[in-house]
């Protein structure tokens, strides 16, 4: 039997009428047509559905529709803003932090959820952040550099969150 | 060559696509919907070897939403690239656990995953060939008509009434001989597991196949769009004609998306569902357990040496466990025999490369395409060999290292074009301050604080392994502003090819990077062709095709203008996106009024459009001599070198990297940041397999770690404390502004850098992948207990 | 692809309890969902609700007080135990343990009510609770009962819980100050993963031992025999070595697809050594 969904994504109200055992990942790209956040193995072992709920990082993948009531949703869609790149896509193109791409917005998202708990985050908190976000490609070097450059950008209070 | 100063090769472009990636616009199969759209599942084999009795689908067909359900007995094709040796879906027997039984397209993925639930499967459990040994026995044969299959002949040598896919041998100059004059022998065996790819976007397939219309259209995640569309027309009898494959951004690939996977299954299903399009999207466990791997691998080396440190004579066995169906896996099995040597001269030798099946998941192409592997063996004996030498494993190798006028073990000559595997090794040694073993002193010594530290080096080579008549094709048209589009037949899965081949067409006409769009879906129908995106050929030839494309866009526009200009076409010269006369600067016509034909002032227009083209089609490479392997297989050599330092902590067996260096004889570096990025990504996969991959099997065969719950792979936190990519440059002469390929090569050696270390640490041998700390702790535990036992021995005496 | 179930989501334990009275349905308990959304898409029968326990404020407590200890909500995720000020300095062993389980993101979901619950013998929080001597507070409509986490475990994902029952939350007693734990733990790779064996070891201000270990018996456990010999030498320098050598006498692992028994065992001596000794500063590496 399907239940109404009420929440807000990427700043916007969103409403929908869903099964209960719909997951907020299936909701994201089979509703709501967001895309970008993907599909890499379904069981939160590999961080490319990785959206930020409430101010946190986590796998939609693990989390049901119906428990992103009334929670504030961002996606990698959400991360520029009137048109533009924020300075975290920027950095990652600028450092070359991807390759194929596929593990790139969970990526984004783990990154900018450390970044809003932390301006200034050590080497092994960077690592911490993003060792649930598994690339095949890149071997995570640009991709810490990135995120590096990103929040040092961000401390200066330049650049575009 | 003269040192030329560049406007954009050998700069750090940034990657094309990269801003759709960053966005979440980048649309991969994965994310496509069609209206109308089916989504497929299918059942999986539960058992390595079974007898299919009978299979019951009254219940799953009765389900609404169901709009087509196949078994094997409705397909009657047989599939494969060289040896044709499988079915589309499994019929009568199925040959490994994991392998695709029944196939449900339905309205949506619920229906269908609850229909295969509903699907009975009535099995008689077989007895499987499991192992190499058991394999090479032959006491039960994987393919009981492996005597009817047809496949390439000359090529592969399937072997008869026996599990032996193809036995490709190389016999160059006189083993015997080099073993009498060697002063003594060394002889091993090593090993290594089957190994996953494991890209982020798992196998995805999208058909779309009216059964009265003929043409059939398939969107899939996949490197080879002209080999899928070969394939499915050799396979089903229908006209290539009638075939459009379409490949979108690719969420990474590593080999596995090389040839056809879920292709035939979607188009048949799509077929039976009228037309309907038909999507497959292949689960992770899938991925793992269903979706082709790396093969395992065995190794029997025999090394003769002189004092001196010359090799005179290598007798090798690979035999590689390659699973239920042969696909690419006889073709790494063909590859080793000229490529499996190392990068060394090596007067006489025998290699013998046997693709074996048996009742696993089978293998396909990986990074590397079986030079992982080989190299796994071939390095460690080098180690081995300057043990008992006693003699400097870097000397050793440099002894014995190819250089300009050595032979290779197929034939050729290497030339002071090919490479410098010599300066790769010396620049890795050079970097992690490599001073030979150390003693054993030293290592007792740090043995007793808990945590010993080590050294390695190692060296790798690998050219293309394509048919010698292998191409590729460029194509570029204008618009009014003067930009450029140019189109590929390549795929860009990030190893950045859209963005290489950009900067050399900007070189070529002097241009801005930003006014060259390269069209980034490839399609049968509308890009010009490539055989596929494998092997690392791409920038060669990728990028002599685009050259040669963009030259002639070049002579049409000196043609046009030449007219226009009242001079002949070789007085034209082009800069800032004119052409202009050399003398007469002033007459000059710019790129734009050129590229869509040239309009006078009373109107009158000719020339154009003007539309580009290039090819490329590998030169002079021949087929391999059945018997001996000699000939010419290799488009140009890539080689390159490891050096590393690790720590070890004795009690746990965990490694830690320190710091690793890997030089790479590029030719030319087109992009330093794409091309260090290809070696940290290859090095960091190439660390997967040494310490932490590895398909995992119970004893009645079946896949035990189809998750990356237990498959894992390397995450932020296993990365080495340092990696130093180091880029050599000697030019390879027919290679675009003097590039070759790097994308494979990264990985090769790995393993190998990473056992030679953990010996300098250590003083201990490994001969098994993958070096996981529970191997490396009970291999110490074990040295201690033993040694403990001597010593309370000796003590009793 | 989950197949169809229906979700509630009660706002007192009272209202959860009457849907887990239910004999018509099969419930399962939702609280972070990182365990049981990978147990449901991998298997065939489906719940037919799922009861989501978030909303109950009760369950969202993370308190400490003075002279009593700790209380952790059924809801309290993993990052608020590891983030925890109090938790850091006073029962450091959870701590350290909650930084080890999953990867970030999991942590930001999954619960350490929750992790007990699913009862794998690898469970990662539960040597610390363990060493604690933590207590589970279950409810049911017949009332309140509170049992030792010693006895919740009863086999390999199995606990005593009944199925109209349900776990409110766990108590951890003040230790004194003076109190040290630590918690080591063992896995394939450096990166998230599952332990290959996980120890805590605690001790207290009174120089008594207590020593837990999951991922070598059906369920967690508490190493009685093994606290006993140590307290019996707790001023012997060579204690870490000897507490090595015992744990690997007392444990019977089994081989699966992440570890080889004996790996298990040499890997419990180790990691049991360094734990004595970061703890008494003696001895060991």
């Amino acid at each position: 039997m399907k239940v109404s969904l009420t929440c807000r994504v990427n700043g916007e109200g969103v409403c929908g009428t869903i099964e209960p055992s719909m997951t907020l990942l299936n909701f994201l790209r089979h509703d709501l047509k967001l895309f970008g956040t993907k599909e890499g193995c379904g069981e939160g072992e590999c961080g490319a559905c990785t959206v930020i709920m409430n101010g946190v990082a986590v796998n939609a993948c693990l989390v049901l529709a119906v428990e992103a009531e009334n929670t504030e949703i961002t996606t990698v869609e959400g991360l520029s803003c009137g048109g533009e790149l924020s300075t975290l896509q920027s950095e990652f193109i600028k450092q070359d932090a991807l390759q194929c791409g596929f593990c790139t917005p969970g990526m984004l998202m783990s990154a900018r959820a450390l970044l809003d708990r932390t301006s200034d985050p050590t080497e092994t908190e960077m690592k911490e952040a993003i060792a649930g976000n598994l690339c095949r490609c890149t071997g995570y070097v640009s991709i810490l550099a990135a995120i590096a450059s990103t929040a040092k950008t961000e401390r200066e209070g330049e650049g575009r969150k | 060559m003269p040192q030329e100063h560049f406007r954009h090769i050998g700069k750090s472009a940034c990657r094309r696509g990269a801003r759709d990636k960053v966005t979440g616009q980048a649309m991969y199969v994965h994310d496509l919907e069609m209206p109308g759209m089916l989504y497929a599942k299918v059942l999986l084999s539960p058992h390595a070897r079974a007898e299919i009795v009978s299979i019951d689908l009254a219940e799953a067909k009765a389900l609404p939403g169901v709009k087509a359900i196949l078994t094997g007995e409705d397909l009657p094709y047989l599939l494969g690239l060289y040896m044709v040796d499988k079915c589309i879906l499994a019929r009568k027997e199925v040959r490994y656990q994991g392998e695709p039984v029944v196939a449900v397209a339905a309205i949506d993925q619920a229906t269908a995953k609850k229909a295969i639930a509903l699907v009975k499967v009535d099995y008689r459990i077989l007895p499987a060939v499991l192992t190499l040994d058991e394999a090479l026995e032959g006491k039960i044969l994987v393919h009981q008509d492996i005597n009817q299959l047809d496949y390439i002949k000359n090529v592969f040598f399937p072997q008869p009434d026996s599990n032996i896919a193809s036995w490709n041998k190389t016999i160059k100059g006189d083993v015997d001989k080099g073993f009498a004059e060697a002063d003594f022998i060394v002889n091993n065996e090593f090993s290594l597991p089957a190994v996953a790819h494991a890209p982020l976007e798992t196998h995805v397939a999208i058909a779309k196949a009216h059964p009265l219309s003929k043409l059939v259209e398939i969107w899939s995640s996949s490197q080879s769009p002209f080999g899928v569309r070969q394939m499915l027309s050799k396979a089903f009898g229908i006209s290539m004609g009638d075939i459009r494959v379409v490949v979108p951004y690719v969420g990474g690939a590593f080999g596995g998306k090389a040839g056809i996977h879920l292709e035939p299954l979607v188009m048949v299903l799509s077929r039976a569902a009228q037309g309907k399009p038909v999507k497959l999207i292949a689960t992770r466990e899938e991925e793992f357990n269903q979706l082709p791997s790396r093969a395992g691998m065995r190794g029997r080396v025999r090394s003769g040496v002189t004092n001196e440190g010359k090799i005179t004579a290598v007798e090798v066995t690979f035999d590689w466990d390659s699973g239920a169906y042969a696909d690419y896996g006889v073709n790494v099995g063909r590859a080793a025999t000229y490529s499996g040597a190392g990068p060394y001269e090596i007067p006489n030798i025998v290699v013998n490369s046997r693709t074996v099946y048996t009742n696993k998941v089978f293998s396909t192409a990986f990074r590397g395409f079986g030079h992982l592997e080989t190299h796994w063996v071939m390095e460690r004996q080098m180690d081995l060999i300057a043990q008992q030498l006693g003699m400097d494993p870097y000397e050793f190798r440099m002894k014995n290292i190819l250089h300009a006028g050595s032979e290779t073990i197929s034939g050729e000559i290497i030339t002071k074009y090919s490479g410098r595997p010599d300066q790769c090794l010396e620049a890795v040694a050079k970097e992690i301050g490599w001073t030979g073993w150390r003693s054993p002193e030293a290592r007792d010594d740090a043995f007793k604080t808990g945590k010993v530290r080590g050294k390695g080096v190692a060296a790798l080579q690998k050219a293309p392994a394509i048919p010698s008549n292998t191409s590729t094709s460029a194509i570029m048209q204008f618009d009014d502003e003067g930009n450029i589009r140019l189109m590929l037949g390549a795929v860009d899965m990030g190893q950045g090819s859209n963005t290489v081949m950009a900067q050399i067409v900007a070189e070529v006409l002097g241009m801005p990077l930003n006014k060259v769009r390269v069209i980034w879906e490839t399609d049968t129908d509308k890009s010009p062709y490539d055989w596929s995106t494998v092997a690392s050929k791409y920038t060669f030839m990728g990028g002599n095709a685009v050259i040669r494309c963009a030259q002639d866009v070049l002579r049409q526009m000196k043609e046009l203008a030449a007219q226009v200009l009242h001079c002949p076409v070789d007085e034209l010269d082009h800069a800032n996106e004119q052409i202009f006369h050399r003398q007469h600067t002033h007459k000059a016509i710019a790129y734009k009024d050129l590229g869509m034909g040239y309009t006078y002032e009373n109107g009158n227009g000719i020339g154009g459009p003007i539309i580009g083209r290039g090819v490329y089609m590998a030169e002079g490479l021949t087929y391999l001599n059945p018997q001996t392997g000699q000939g010419l297989p290799a488009l140009d050599w890539t080689f390159g070198a490891h050096g590393v330092e690790i720590e070890i902590d004795v009690e746990t067996g965990d490694i830690t990297v320190l710091k690793i260096a890997s030089a790479f004889d590029v030719g030319k570096v087109i992009n330093t940041k794409l091309c260090e990025g290809q070696i940290i990504g290859g090095v960091l996969q190439g660390l997967g397999s040494a310490i932490m991959e590895g398909h995992k099997f119970s004893p009645d065969g079946r896949l035990l770690n189809p998750s990356f719950t237990d498959n894992k792979i390397p995450t932020a936190k296993d990365i080495p404390t340092q990696f130093v990519p180091i880029l050599v440059e000697n030019p390879q002469a027919d290679g675009p502004y003097g590039a070759r390929g790097v994308g494979e090569h990264p990985m090769i050696s790995v393993p190998s850098v990473i056992a030679s270390a953990v010996y300098d640490a250590l003083g201990i041998n490994f001969y098994e992948l993958p070096l996981s700390p529970e191997k490396i702790a009970l291999t110490i535990a074990k040295r201690e207990a033993d040694l403990k036992g001597q010593q309370s021995a000796l003590q009793k005496e | 692809m989950l197949s169809e179930f229906n979700v509630v989501k009660p706002q007192t334990v009272e209202e959860a309890l009457t849907y887990l009275e239910r004999k018509d349905h099969i419930t399962k308990v939702l609280a972070g969902g990182t365990d049981l959304l990978v147990i449901l898409r991998r298997s065939l029968k489906m719940p037919d609700l799922l009861l989501d326990i978030k909303g109950i404020e009760e369950t969202k407590r993370l308190e400490f007080t003075s002279g009593v200890g700790l209380f952790v909500g059924a809801s309290v995720t993993v990052n608020q135990v590891a983030d925890s000020e109090i938790i850091q300095r006073k029962y450091q062993a959870l701590g350290q343990a909650a930084q080890t389980l999953g990867s970030y993101q999991v942590r930001n979901r999954a619960t350490l009510v929750g992790n007990i619950c699913n009862a794998s013998p690898g469970a990662d929080l539960a040597a610390p609770l363990l060493v604690y001597e933590a207590n589970v507070h279950i409810a049911s409509k017949t009332g309140r009962r509170t049992i030792p986490l010693t006895e919740f475990f009863t086999g390999v994902k199995k606990t005593a819980l009944a199925s109209n029952e349900l776990v409110v939350g766990i108590s951890l007693p003040d230790p004194s100050s003076g109190d040290q734990s630590v918690y080591l733990r063992q896995a394939r790779i450096k990166g998230h993963d599952l332990g290959i064996v996980g120890v805590a070891v605690r001790l207290t201000a009174y120089q008594r031992f207590l020593v837990a270990i999951s991922a070598v018996a059906p369920t967690p456990v508490r190493l009685f025999a093994l606290e006993e010999s140590l307290n019996d030498q707790w001023n012997s320098p060579e204690i870490a070595v000897f507490a090595g050598e015992e744990i690997q006498m007392l444990i019977h692992p089994i081989s699966d697809v992440r570890a080889s028994a004996e790996y298990r065992l040499h890997i419990a001596g180790v990691l049991v050594k360094r734990a004595v000794a970061l703890l008494t500063m003696t001895g060991g590496t």
